[in-house]
């Protein structure tokens, strides 16, 4: 399986920029997802990808074909691209049964009767849906839809599969399921894949690497960890799970950097190695906060603050907690129940994370 | 399994021998040159001081000027306008109301009506104007009832008010339709949020549902106005003894008795209705989008809170019954009853009058015979031909990339705001110009079959493409991401899908193209006649009982063909068809 390139696509609708500059480049055998709000993009740029779009400026190559060059006018049409796709609606066409769905690719691969038969099954045993070779699409439940779906688009080798958001339409248990399923298949058959989703949890758990995209543009590329500790920018921040924004002036100081928290007497310390100065945002998030009885005095560590509580929710596996540090807000997340109306807070200096 | 067998490589697929684009820009060649073709030579001939096949014409701006300088010309707009104006008011005001009374309330045999109410524009229309000339019109079997033997006054539909009331009542169903289908669409949560606000049933239907259907009800009169003006058949055998001529008629009039043939005045004022009928659909299609813009929240249809009529809803259900019984019943059954009768007459019972000899004219007079013949062989190559077509050039429109696809809903639409002798002058004028090919097509039945095919085409569009639109079109991207180019995936997934609106199409167009006569008027020859040229030219020189019986051929074909239509292929008129 061959690596894609992706090099500065730039695609407009009206006055409108749907791409910008977008790049990245696609290992081989790795599942790497496009993440990011309806509208960023990431859409735009799978169907760039699989042909149905044409960007006005940029280059994709998938191995050593080009796809795509505008600078040379080369544009692959989507049928020669010889790629798998597998839609969010799953697209398995109503008229046809589900073998009849699978041999499709393959007759317009003038492949003998008997070949098509024998890959048909194979491929069906892979999905595990031998049994509903003769059923109709309507007669299958959503996921076995999906499965039909993703079976189709790799009846036929395809060099890369494009999964355009696969999971939105089943419902939570099942989807959970359906990733765990999807992402051991990809690994087994070491398919180079590209997945789309506005899912942060689906992005997180899946991927090798995520793009994370915002108003066309690639915001930040990195592992799942990478974009949840160290997110590169205010927006994959606060697109990428849940935030605290701290904002205040930084300055160096011998033990590292500090951050005098706007609008209250608070410092903050930073983590070893993070550099900032003049007018920063820190993220933090909610689980890395811990908090501490008021009176537990044992705890002697860099950034101790004294929180008001507002409200506690019990979320089944964890209390979150609204507190007040000041005047600046926070919400921390608890395995356990810290009892008083006034605590304190850990915020460790490994888990500020410089954004802006 | 093991990853292994997966592994296997497959031949690329291979480009098909004719490319898409080819196939696309043929498409799309065709359309403009079936569309716009047959107005290029009538706007030249209307510019030209002799006749297209008269050797050594000049360009001149006479023609216009004759049309302008003449003082019956001018009258005619004046009348048609009028009754153009009249016919709109009469079918959107009659229209609206049916559609709220059957969808809106809980009207007695609300459903039935609903079906019933679409009949007159399915029926042929210029039978239905015979069957309202026999039974209402001067001399007519209940005129001369109520007024010879009662003494009561009559409803006179020789007079623009007449003629409008007869034309308004084919044409409602295009605003029953509309409203309908705006009603339906409509978030019935609205009407719901003002009842809870408190305001009572009637109140609601006033101050909420009526102006929600503004948009429709523009559209739909936009619609009506332009079809209306385009009326050939009611002007000709209505207006005529009274002297009330329409542009139409004075269209038809001066071309049949004109002391030089095909004079160029007629082209001239052709050209003029042509633009009045353009700027008219303009006028629409910014209309459509004021609408699309009023219905942006998608309602649900489910249960509706129906206003409850009470005490009104067996007598308003028996006034919509008797409207029925009016402009479409007794009409056809006046038909029928001529066809049947040496003469029609209060005066002696019917049965003492039976005759089967109007029939006998069907298959002994040739151009009876051969009319319905050719009708047929006309009603079902054209729409077999036409809806073929209509299908491929909406794929092109819609599921493609071809560069002008954006060009093909509004040029299919086109023929629909034509009056239909414009489209007839502009096929004359064409086939004179295209040489031999044109020839075939003047001595033969297929010229007259392709202005009715292009005439009729834009219904075929108006009932594929809803369809088409609720096709999603990741089913066409993967088959073209499975390998299969443009043609292959239209053929093998898009075509199949579309099959319920395809046959819908086809028996819409049989309808239509059986019935039709006006693009005909200018084409047709001792043996091409098609039933409604024959009906109007044989009525005119008042052989009243074998048209009548020809008429109702027409009236059964129809019906039957719908029948099968709706009972076969599930096909029905609905919100839209007709209306959009």
């Amino acid at each position: 399986m061959p690596e894609i390139n992706v090099q500065n696509l730039v695609k407009q609708f009206g006055d409108q920029r749907a791409l910008d500059d977008v790049s990245f480049a696609v290992k081989e055998g790795e599942l790497f997802t496009l993440l990011g709000p309806s509208g960023c993009g990431k859409s735009t740029t799978l169907m760039s990808i699989a042909g149905f779009q044409q960007p006005e400026a940029g280059r994709i190559a998938v191995g050593d074909e080009t796809f795509f060059d505008a600078s040379r006018r080369v544009a692959v049409p989507a049928e020669q691209r010889n790629l798998g796709i597998v839609f969010q609606s799953y697209a398995v066409w109503p008229h046809m049964t589900v073998f009849d769905n699978l041999a499709f690719p393959l007759k317009v691969r003038k492949l003998k009767r008997a070949a098509i038969r024998t890959r048909v099954l194979e491929v069906l045993e892979l999905v595990e849906m031998t049994a509903y070779e003769k059923r109709y699409p309507h007669q299958l439940s959503g996921g076995q839809q999906q499965r039909v779906a993703l079976a189709r688009a790799l009846v036929y080798s395809p060099s890369v599969l494009l999964l355009d958001e696969p999971f939105s339409n089943l419902d939570a248990k099942l989807r959970e399921r359906a990733r765990a399923w999807v992402k051991e298949l990809q690994h087994r058959l070491g398919l180079t894949t590209i997945f789309v989703t506005h899912d942060q949890d689906e992005a997180l758990s899946m991927s090798d690497r995520v793009a994370v995209m915002s108003a066309g543009e690639v915001q930040q590329i990195g592992t799942p960890e990478d974009v949840y500790r160290r997110p590169a920018n205010r927006f994959v921040a606060e697109f990428v799970g849940r935030v605290n924004l701290i904002e205040g002036a930084a300055a160096t100081t011998a033990g590292g950097a500090v951050v005098e928290v706007a609008d209250s007497a608070l410092r903050l310390t930073l983590g070893a190695g993070q550099e900032a100065s003049g007018q920063v945002t820190i993220a933090i998030r909610p689980e890395a906060v811990t908090l501490i009885p008021f009176d537990d005095r044992s705890a002697d560590e860099t950034n101790i603050w004294d929180a008001d509580v507002g409200t506690v929710a019990f979320l089944g596996d964890h209390y979150e907690y609204e507190v007040s540090a000041g005047r600046i807000p926070l919400t921390v997340q608890s395995s356990r129940l810290v009892p008083g109306d006034r605590i304190k807070v850990h915020i460790p200096p490994s888990a500020c994370a410089v954004v802006d | 399994m093991t990853t292994s067998s997966y592994e296997q490589t497959f031949p690329r697929p291979r480009r098909s021998l004719i490319p898409a684009w080819a196939l696309q820009w043929a498409t799309w060649l065709l359309v403009v040159t079936l569309i716009v073709g047959p107005f290029i030579p009538l706007i030249y001939a209307s510019l030209r001081d002799r006749p297209l096949y008269e050797a050594g014409g000049v360009f001149t701006t006479q023609p216009y000027r004759d049309l302008f300088g003449d003082r019956a010309f001018w009258d005619a707009w004046v009348n048609t306008l009028v009754f153009a104006a009249l016919t709109t008011v009469i079918a959107v005001v009659g229209g609206a109301l049916v559609a709220i009374l059957c969808t809106r309330t809980d009207l007695a045999g609300r459903k039935s009506f609903g079906r019933l109410i679409l009949l007159p524009i399915l029926l042929p229309s210029l039978g239905m104007v015979l069957g309202w000339i026999v039974v209402w019109g001067p001399g007519g079997y209940l005129t001369s009832m109520f007024s010879d033997r009662l003494h009561l006054p009559t409803l006179a539909i020789d007079t623009i008010p007449g003629m409008a009331l007869v034309e308004a009542s084919r044409l409602l169903p295009i605003a029953f339709l509309t409203c309908q289908a705006a009603l339906s669409r409509a978030d019935s949560s609205l009407e719901d949020a003002a009842r809870s606000a408190g305001a009572r049933p009637l109140r609601v239907l006033f101050n909420i549902t009526i102006p929600m259907l503004r948009p429709a009800l523009l559209n739909a009169g936009t619609l009506i106005f332009t079809l209306s003006i385009a009326a050939l058949g009611i002007p000709l055998l209505l207006g005529t003894s009274n002297n009330i001529i329409f542009v139409s008629s004075y269209l038809y009039n001066t071309w049949t008795n004109a002391s030089t043939p095909d004079p160029g005045s007629v082209s001239a004022g052709a050209v003029m209705m042509l633009a009045v009928a353009t700027l008219l659909l303009l006028l629409r299609n910014r209309l459509l989008g004021a609408e699309a813009r009023f219905v942006s929240v998608g309602g649900k249809s489910g249960r509706q809170a129906l206003l409850r009529l009470r005490r009104w809803r067996w007598p308003l259900a028996g006034l919509l019954a008797f409207y029925l019984v009016f402009t479409t019943l007794v009409p056809v059954l006046g038909l029928a009853a001529m066809s049947f009768v040496v003469v029609l007459t209060p005066l002696v019972a019917p049965w003492e009058l039976l005759t089967s000899a109007h029939w006998h004219v069907l298959w002994e007079d040739d151009a009876f015979r051969r009319s319905i013949q050719n009708s047929a062989v006309i009603a079902v190559v054209g729409a077999v031909a036409t809806t073929a077509f209509v299908a491929l050039a909406t794929l092109v429109a819609h599921r493609s990339g071809f560069r002008f696809r954006r060009t093909l809903p509004f040029l299919m639409l086109y023929p629909r705001a034509t009056p239909g002798i414009i489209i007839g002058i502009g096929f004359f004028w064409a086939y004179l110009l295209t040489g031999a090919f044109g020839d075939v097509m003047r001595d033969s039945i297929w010229g007259i079959m392709l202005a009715f095919c292009v005439r009729n085409l834009p219904l075929a569009y108006i009932v594929m493409y809803p369809t088409l639109a609720r096709i999603g079109e990741e089913l066409d991207r993967a088959g073209r991401a499975a390998g299969a180019g443009w043609w292959r995936t239209s053929r093998t997934i898009v075509l199949p899908l579309l099959k319920p609106a395809i046959f819908a199409s086809f028996i819409l167009l049989f309808v239509e193209i059986i019935n039709d006569y006006d693009p005909a008027v200018f084409l047709v020859k001792p043996g091409t006649e098609v039933m409604g040229a024959t009906m109007l030219s044989q009525f005119i020189q008042g052989t009243v009982g074998p048209v009548s019986a020809l008429a109702m051929v027409q009236v059964v074909i129809t019906v039957v063909v719908l029948a099968i239509g709706a009972k076969v292929f599930k096909v029905g008129v609905t919100g839209g068809e007709h209306g959009a």
